[in-house]
């Protein structure tokens, strides 16, 4: 793996794929350095979850380079992680699984703010926000660098959710990490992201959000009329206007 | 015994009592496979593969067949046509495109028909159903070998192999081999259905490791229960079907697998 210039985590060139005859993702480029959070964004199908797989190597690129800086180390949150209900497994023996030493799993639940009593349920009867939380503690085990997190759509409740996303932010804050996070909410790029990377298979902006997500990008994104009806941008026009 | 309505077998349906000088070892012998069988049988029920080591039992049937025909040791072509059945699941299941469970349910279906057709008749019940009786000391302690290392290469592996079978997205975004530890869990099942064919014969294998791993599941909360459980129940019921073949004259075989389908029963009435 080569070293790449300056203080790039992760650099991304020319990204391709094609799966099954099907162009999933075409020619998209970005990088991140430490810190930075990206925003992903784009409509349902549009690839984002196809990219971070890719990223993170669940799917093989059909062509261009992903490289990375031999110092990173990530942690990855899929979108879905569907636990068989019958699993009898309880979330502390989950968290163990991870193949990375965990120093301390009490510094761990408490970073997530996750209790004790949480640690010994079963983790088929966890809701859809606590099995994110779960799964947020999972990938911080062995302190990564960057943070890969696949938005979830189903499953977690709105309050869940901007839980999850001020979680992120502290988290970000207390152990500058960088995070890519795919998102179909604006509002949360307005808030928290650096940067932002729009795709509809092909990238058609990246750049700071306040510059890049203009009217002209953003309903080439979503198609005129899912834009118009997207609520998240109406708020986060007048909130940044 | 209550089985044979269907073959016209000059076979006795009483298997000979003739094992009580290394019954002992025996019974050593089939702890160590249990215990190994409970634990693959845990693997198994949570990754849905209940029905493969069912099928891939069967390979073994032509290989036995062919052991007994030329006169070589039945258990070495068993193995061998295992591990050919393996290799075929794993060629289907990663390089081809085809519906696994319908190709690998044709095939063995197709293995067991053959293997029928060319095993000697008196030797058909033993084979399908195993005969304790006829466990040599070499191969009584030959199990005791192989099933410990199963317990031990698992053992070794543990966190990658459940971490792949419950969350294969997780393992892959942590540099766990998917591919690897699928070979590796089809080799440990192949090896666990071949030491375990003397004991329960090819038609009843895979209840010694499915039926203990699902009971299991009804009654645990925890990983750790799980798997205890697992092994825990598959030792005491394959010991409890030797004992009561020993003492008795049903056969230890189909007593292991009635108890295990007893024990089964009775955890579905556990209130969850």
């Amino acid at each position: 793996m080569s070293k790449i210039n300056g203080q790039n985590l992760l650099k991304v060139t020319e990204l391709s794929l094609v799966l099954e005859g099907q162009t999933i993702l075409k020619d998209v480029s970005f990088e991140i350095k430490p810190e930075e959070v990206l925003a992903i964004i784009g409509p349902n199908g549009s690839g984002k979850s196809m990219l971070l797989k890719t990223i993170v190597g669940l799917v093989k690129q059909t062509s261009g380079t992903i490289t990375w800086d031999p110092g990173t180390n990530i942690g990855y949150l899929p979108q879905r992680f569907q636990v068989d209900r019958y699993l009898p497994m309880t979330a502390k023996e989950f968290l163990n699984l991870k193949p990375a030493p965990l120093k301390s799993l009490d510094k761990i639940t408490e970073l997530v703010k996750i209790d004790k009593k949480f640690l010994n349920t079963n983790i088929a009867h966890l809701s859809g926000g606590e099995l994110q939380r779960l799964l947020l503690a999972w990938s911080l085990i062995g302190t990564p660098n960057l943070l890969l997190f696949d938005e979830p759509t189903e499953n977690v409740d709105v309050v869940g959710q901007e839980s999850i996303y001020k979680l992120l932010h502290q988290l970000q804050d207390q152990m500058k990490i960088a995070i890519i996070i795919v998102s179909h909410d604006l509002h949360v790029v307005y808030r928290y992201a650096n940067h932002v990377l729009c795709l509809n298979q092909r990238m058609i902006c990246y750049g700071e959000p306040q510059a890049t997500l203009t009217t002209k990008n953003l309903s080439e994104v979503y198609g005129d009329h899912a834009f118009f009806h997207h609520h998240h941008f109406n708020d986060t026009t007048e909130n940044h206007a | 015994m209550a089985i044979t309505p269907f073959f016209t077998t000059t076979t006795s349906t009483t298997l000979p009592k003739t094992m009580p000088d290394i019954f002992p070892l025996i019974l050593i012998s089939g702890i160590a496979v249990a215990a190994a069988s409970g634990l693959m049988g845990s693997f198994l029920v949570l990754r849905r593969m209940t029905l493969l080591s069912d099928a891939l039992s069967h390979v073994a049937l032509p290989g036995i067949a062919l052991g007994i025909i030329f006169g070589f040791q039945p258990l070495i072509g068993g193995v061998l046509f295992l591990f050919f059945g393996a290799l075929l699941v794993w060629q289907i299941e990663h390089k081809t495109k085809l519906a696994t469970e319908s190709v690998t349910a044709v095939l063995f279906v197709t293995m067991l028909a053959i293997g029928t057709l060319i095993t000697p008749e008196t030797e058909l019940l033993e084979t399908f159903f195993g005969n304790v009786s006829h466990i040599t000391p070499f191969q009584a302690i030959l199990q005791i070998i192989i099933g410990l290392a199963i317990i031990f290469t698992v053992a070794k592996y543990f966190k990658p192999l459940l971490i792949t079978s419950i969350a294969p997205d997780l393992a892959a975004a942590s540099k766990i081999s998917q591919e690897k530890m699928h070979l590796l869990l089809l080799v440990l099942v192949t090896l666990t259905i071949a030491i375990g064919i003397s004991f329960v014969g090819i038609l009843l294998m895979s209840a010694l490791s499915i039926i203990p791993a699902a009971t299991a599941r009804n009654l645990s909360q925890s990983y750790r229960e799980f798997v205890t459980l697992s092994v825990g129940l598959a030792v005491a019921t394959l010991s409890g079907g030797l004992l009561i073949g020993y003492l008795t004259s049903i056969d230890s075989s189909i007593a292991a697998v009635l108890l295990n389908a007893l024990l089964f029963t009775a955890s579905l009435f556990k209130k969850r």
